[in-house]
């Protein structure tokens, strides 16, 4: 009996996609947010030219999570930019999961090669300490403390914004 | 202990040895390659390494398609286009680099234009910009320190738009790295001093930091090794071609551990440095690499001390007490340091270099965005970045 050779078509990852695409609005619209309160994070995009493109995609077809930088905030693009000015790939679906879930820190992912940078590495470098800026506002101390290299320091003013994020934040971009 | 994860890679062939420069015509063969330009500078011409290039491609039967040899201390964008019109004119088919940092970061600029066909490199500065498999480069390196020949690595200044370009990806490594003892041989004491140390602070940097891995250790610590045993003699007798060779052999396996595994805050501090300052870039790594080690111990003490043993040999290293062995790596660094500054006057501090303090928060605040404080073990911030600085002031 001859054996049949046929292509095969591996599925898709529907559920860490999905966790990955609501995790992307979060993430996007918490640091639209945090631009407009946080005074460390004003000052880290203050040198970027107004109109500039940060996209943050999981290769090879997405999900997509864009910022633009508008009037010294970051506005929340969605996923409707499909190239920017800096982009920051995550390397495969299983690779953002680790990282979004939150798992794994960037600087973690970036050693692993498990994210990798396209553009302007300098205006990357500022990214990645907002980014733990970010994630240490959203996330209590027992989680930050395995994806940061240190702990931003959690002050009044900052944990009045973790209020913030969580009431109206996040759901308006406010 | 192994990372959970890790990647190395170097596909560039090294041939080194005596006379190793006469098996280019072969290489380049085996490369189907049949024209190269060779992109050099005045000071290596000036030393006669360029004649000797010439002389080894003799009865070869290939034609060298040019020789630009004006290459500036600083490699530019317009230097970049200028030699990409020349290869094309030449109609060139491949690269040699016969210099130091600026050379072969300016054949890295032109392969770039060459191989995508345009006339502006700004549109592929960042990382990983670069698609297209390059044009043959062969890089000979005539000082040991900058670890080019083997890294993924370009920087060139766009003077019209006053912006340092950075260049990064696995296109970017040359085929062949060449080290021929003759090419490095007319290089000065403090200039052989300075790069070494620049060997140095890539190879330590490699083995502290996030991204280091058993590959990337196994070079630098080879590297660590050579340059103890060979940088005084290099200083002091620089017509010893063994001496040389290993120095080279040094500056390349740093090069190969630091491009698979990243630098950090001494090299974040050193690129500062320079473009506030204008320190050359070995001088700078000579001054900040004990005082960043410093500073990464309380997260990587463990990763220093084994560095005792390539830096003091293996008796210092049984005779030293396991607790004591991180500071007594940076100990013999120190104490390295000083005889260089004996034998040829290799800054030790930021005032010997030439540095004023009142530069001292603009560096600090430079250093703040360099890529190299991703992989550093320890997060710095602008005050930590001013303690390290006033500490190494002088």
């Amino acid at each position: 009996m001859s054996v049949q050779y046929r292509p095969v078509v591996p599925g898709i990852k529907r559920f860490k996609i999905l966790v990955i695409k609501i995790i992307f609005i979060v993430l996007g619209r918490a640091f639209q947010s945090a631009s407009q309160h946080d005074e460390e994070i004003k000052k880290e995009i203050s040198s970027w030219r107004n109109g500039f493109t940060l996209l943050m995609k999981v290769m090879p077809d997405g999900p997509y999570m864009g910022l633009e930088k508008r009037d010294n905030m970051l506005e929340f693009k969605g996923s409707k930019l499909k190239k920017a000015d800096l982009e920051i790939y995550f390397r495969n679906v299983e690779s953002a999961f680790m990282i979004m879930t939150p798992q794994m820190g960037s600087h973690q992912a970036f050693a692993e090669r498990r994210m990798s940078i396209k553009g302007d590495l300098n205006i990357a470098t500022a990214f990645t300490r907002t980014l733990v800026i970010v994630m240490s506002t959203l996330y209590p101390e027992f989680i930050v403390k395995r994806l940061v290299k240190r702990v931003p320091p959690l002050t009044f003013k900052r944990f009045g914004l973790r209020i913030w994020l969580y009431t109206i934040g996040i759901l308006l971009g406010r | 202990m192994l990372p959970s994860y890790y990647e190395f890679h170097n596909p560039v062939k090294i041939v080194s040895g005596n006379k190793a420069l006469d098996n280019l015509p072969s290489e380049f063969e085996t490369l189907g390659a049949k024209r190269p330009m060779v992109i050099t500078d005045k000071g290596v011409s000036g030393a006669g390494l360029t004649k000797i290039f010439i002389d080894s491609f003799a009865s070869s039967g290939m034609t060298i398609g040019a020789i630009f040899d004006d290459v500036p201390p600083d490699s530019s964008s317009e230097v970049v286009e200028k030699i990409t019109s020349i290869f094309r004119q030449n109609k060139c088919d491949s690269l040699v680099a016969l210099g130091g940092g600026s050379v072969i970061d300016t054949a890295k600029g032109v392969n770039i234009l060459v191989t995508e066909n345009s006339d502006d490199l700004l549109e592929f500065s960042g990382a990983e910009m670069l698609k297209k498999p390059m044009k043959p480069l062969v890089v000979i390196p005539t000082t040991s320190g900058t670890g080019s020949e083997v890294t993924v690595v370009a920087v060139i200044s766009d003077v019209k738009r006053n912006l340092k370009m950075a260049f990064t990806s696995t296109h970017l490594l040359p085929d062949i790295a060449l080290l021929d003892p003759r090419m490095t041989l007319t290089l000065p004491p403090k200039m052989t001093a300075a790069t070494a140390m620049d060997a140095m602070s890539h190879a330590v940097e490699a083995y502290i930091n996030l991204q280091k891995n058993p590959m990337s250790d196994a070079y630098a610590v080879a590297a660590i090794e050579l340059i103890r045993k060979n940088v005084l003699k290099a200083v002091s007798d620089g017509n010893n071609s063994e001496v040389r060779l290993a120095m080279a052999n040094a500056s390349t396996m740093a090069g190969i551990a630091f491009s698979n595994s990243m630098v950090g805050v001494v090299h974040a501090l050193g690129h500062a440095a320079g473009g506030i300052c204008h320190i050359p870039h070995g001088v700078a790594m000579n001054i900040f690499l004990p005082f960043g080690l410093e500073y990464n111990m309380p997260k990587c003490r463990e990763n220093i001390a084994k560095l005792l043993l390539p830096i003091a040999g293996a008796d210092v290293y049984a005779r030293t007490p396991e607790p004591r062995r991180a500071e007594q790596m940076i100990h013999y660094l120190i104490e390295l340091r000083k005889a260089l500054n004996d034998l040829c006057g290799l800054p030790i501090n930021l005032k010997q270099a030439g540095v004023t303090e009142d530069h001292l928060p603009e560096i600090a605040q430079a250093a703040m965005n360099d890529p190299s404080l991703i992989m550093n073990p320890r997060e710095m911030d602008v005050n930590d970045a001013l303690v390290i600085l006033k500490k190494a002031f002088e």
